[in-house]
């Protein structure tokens, strides 16, 4: 993964409570390993490894998530989105834009469909992809994500927490492929629960962030990108 | 109509009771006093209208209360539905603070190993 990566950057795999040998293939192939003593989930996972972007000081960092549907050779569009001249603070890599790639099941496009159109309504937010969990965060979605980030389900609630703060979202086709490997954490009876909790943490995200802006100092940032990848709950980690 | 005013001791001596669970809590460290001043000053509310049955059916009926355990019954669930709340939102600040202890604890161990690593 590292070798795929653009300009000066650190491939950090963030561990939490995986039980296959992510750590040593990891520790093995020299990237930095973060391990969670506890497991905190996807939410509380992803945000140590913005935490550890954030407070080394590095200007952006990509999510990557650790089941291989992101593929690591697709990182540089998401990081040239970053440089051109609207400035994005969010990269959203979207599987919907150019139709390419993997494109999910017919359910869950649906479920996609409606938090799309829910994001809109609410938010007046534009993405083609809110589940989408192959981003990219510049350093104002790093200061913001480091303090607050939801913890379940958190992908299209962080888009409603971005938006009311006033950072600027923009998608970015991408190609994905199917999950490689663990299984989905939203199985069973748990969709109808998602698409419930979902609906509403975006609009109850959207009203208690609005209006508060992000306070950041821009200074001593490393031109340099972190790639955060997730481990969790047994999902074999291919990067 | 007059408000039925029947005998509430046995609602009083169970206040007392878990009254005196609470102190018991208290005195043996297993509950913090500034969490739970809230709730023994519900239970000394409700023991008080348990030992005062003639001060309490003029504030029913003042209400609109017909009878008087309907008052007891709809005080003691709004009680216990704020208390819930109180406790709901200690709990959910916990959970934050845990999760951010836990991100912190990892950061800094995977630095330490960095650290030993290029000693």
């Amino acid at each position: 993964m590292a070798a795929t990566l653009p300009c000066s950057s650190e491939v950090v795999v963030v561990d939490d409570g995986s039980t296959d040998a992510t750590v040593q293939v990891a520790a093995e192939r020299g990237v930095r390993v973060v391990c969670l003593c506890r497991n905190l989930g996807i939410g509380g996972a992803v945000q140590t490894g913005l935490r550890l972007a954030y407070r080394e000081g590095f200007d952006c960092a990509v999510q990557v998530d650790g089941d291989g549907q992101h593929p690591p050779s697709e990182i540089h569009r998401l990081v040239a989105r970053l440089s051109q001249p609207d400035l994005p603070d969010i990269v959203v890599g979207s599987r919907r834009l150019e139709q390419r790639g993997y494109q999910s099941t017919p359910a869950r496009r649906l479920g996609q469909n409606w938090l799309r159109l829910w994001l809109r309504a609410v938010c007046g937010l534009r993405v083609t992809d809110p589940t989408s969990g192959f981003r990219l965060y510049g350093a104002r979605a790093l200061a913001l994500f480091q303090r607050v980030y939801p913890y379940d389900f958190p992908e299209p609630e962080s888009l409603a927490v971005a938006r009311a703060r006033g950072l600027r979202l923009v998608d970015q086709p991408v190609e994905m492929r199917p999950r490689q490997g663990g299984r989905s954490s939203i199985a069973g009876l748990q969709p109808l629960y998602y698409m419930i909790k979902v609906t509403l943490a975006v609009a109850l995200a959207y009203a208690r962030n609005r209006g508060r802006k992000v306070a950041v100092s821009l200074d001593g940032l490393r031109p340099s990108l972190a790639a955060v990848g997730r481990a969790g709950g047994g999902s074999a980690d291919r990067d | 109509m007059q408000i039925e005013i029947d005998r509430y001791w046995p609602f009083a001596v169970l206040c007392a009771a878990i009254l005196l669970v609470v102190l018991r809590l208290l005195l043996r460290e297993r509950i913090a006093l500034q969490g739970s001043i809230s709730f023994v000053s519900v239970l000394v509310m409700f023991l008080l209208a348990a030992l005062l049955p003639d001060l309490t059916a003029r504030l029913a009926h003042a209400m609109g209360f017909k009878v008087l355990s309907n008052f007891l019954f709809c005080l003691a669930i709004i009680a216990l539905a704020l208390l819930h709340l109180r406790a709901l939102v200690t709990l959910s600040r916990l959970e934050t603070r845990t999760v951010h202890l836990t991100q912190d604890l990892a950061l800094l161990e995977e630095k330490l190993d960095r650290a030993k690593k290029t000693r």
